[in-house]
């Protein structure tokens, strides 16, 4: 009769440890992967005209100056200045506060951005975003043809 | 006599764990590759922020990106575009992918209006009325 070993009296209790380090090693570098550092990206959709049905451009027919609001940027000195409807405004805050208080009137006022050439892309979204954040759903660009 | 083992591992038997890792393995390098593939193909541009954005939604409708970089020069897809070129081209592609072709502009935060004002007029002489601007994610308490 064969006596048993000291060896196989250990395999009865002792567990495999090294397939379960090898899993987690690699869930671990799976993780690490496929974790993006890439900020994610959102849309401002916008809304160049209003489509009328035809395929022809529906033409935007302009209301009258009190039934619109201008908000006009310029570029100066390295600073965008913005005037709501004449009415100049040094932040974006104030401009908000002007935008609010012409929403709680009427949402459904067209809204025109007419941004200087020379605005940085950045505050001219940052406005067009403080017109959707204050309800605002017709908002226009105003694009000049060379 | 003590009797043998059951669990001990016969002659002919195939130890499945290697296998198992193998296979692991490859899953994890095929996904990946495709997850990285996919980040590649967006130009790494520092995008304005916006608190009011939504997020994208990959449906089935063409999308066409025109990437705006800090130096003023737009990409149509991957190809550079003058501005002069950008009606007709978007306008061939209008043609080619349908009139529910949409355009998301991808522009630096940084470039002047007056390179992204081309590609609107450019979208609208084209007839391509659903534009988007990309945008990074702001809290609105910032």
């Amino acid at each position: 009769m064969r006596v048993p070993t000291h060896h196989d009296d250990r395999r009865q209790t002792d567990i495999a440890m090294t397939p379960m380090i090898d899993v987690v090693f690699q869930l671990m570098i799976f993780f690490i992967c496929t974790a993006s550092f890439q900020l994610s990206e959102e849309l401002l959709p916008t809304s160049l005209v209003v489509a009328s049905g035809t395929s022809e451009p529906a033409r935007i027919e302009m209301e009258p100056e009190l039934e619109r609001i201008v908000v006009r940027g310029t570029y100066t000195d390295a600073t965008t200045r913005w005037i709501v409807n004449e009415r100049p405004c040094d932040t974006l805050a104030e401009v908000r506060q002007v935008l609010r208080s012409v929403a709680e009137i009427d949402r459904g006022l067209p809204v025109i951005l007419d941004v200087a050439g020379e605005v940085p892309l950045g505050d001219m979204i940052d406005a067009y975003d403080l017109c959707r954040l204050e309800g605002f759903e017709k908002i226009q660009f105003a694009a000049e043809r060379d | 006599m003590r009797p043998p083992l059951p669990h001990r591992p016969a002659a002919g038997q195939i130890n499945m764990t290697p296998m198992i890792d193998v296979t692991f393995l490859l899953i994890i390098f095929f996904l990946l590759s495709s997850h990285l593939a996919q980040q590649e193909t967006q130009l790494e541009l520092d995008l304005p922020t916006a608190a009011s954005g939504r997020l994208s939604v990959d449906d089935e409708r063409p999308r066409l990106s025109v990437n705006v970089r800090a130096d003023g020069s737009v990409m149509l897809g991957s190809t550079e575009t003058p501005p002069a070129e950008m009606a007709r081209r978007l306008r061939i592609e209008r043609e080619r992918l349908g009139a529910d072709l949409e355009v998301r502009v991808r522009a630096d935060r940084a470039v002047p209006y007056s390179s992204v004002e081309p590609i609107l007029l450019a979208c609208a002489e084209a007839e391509i009325w659903n534009v988007t601007f990309a945008v990074f994610k702001r809290d609105e308490s910032n």
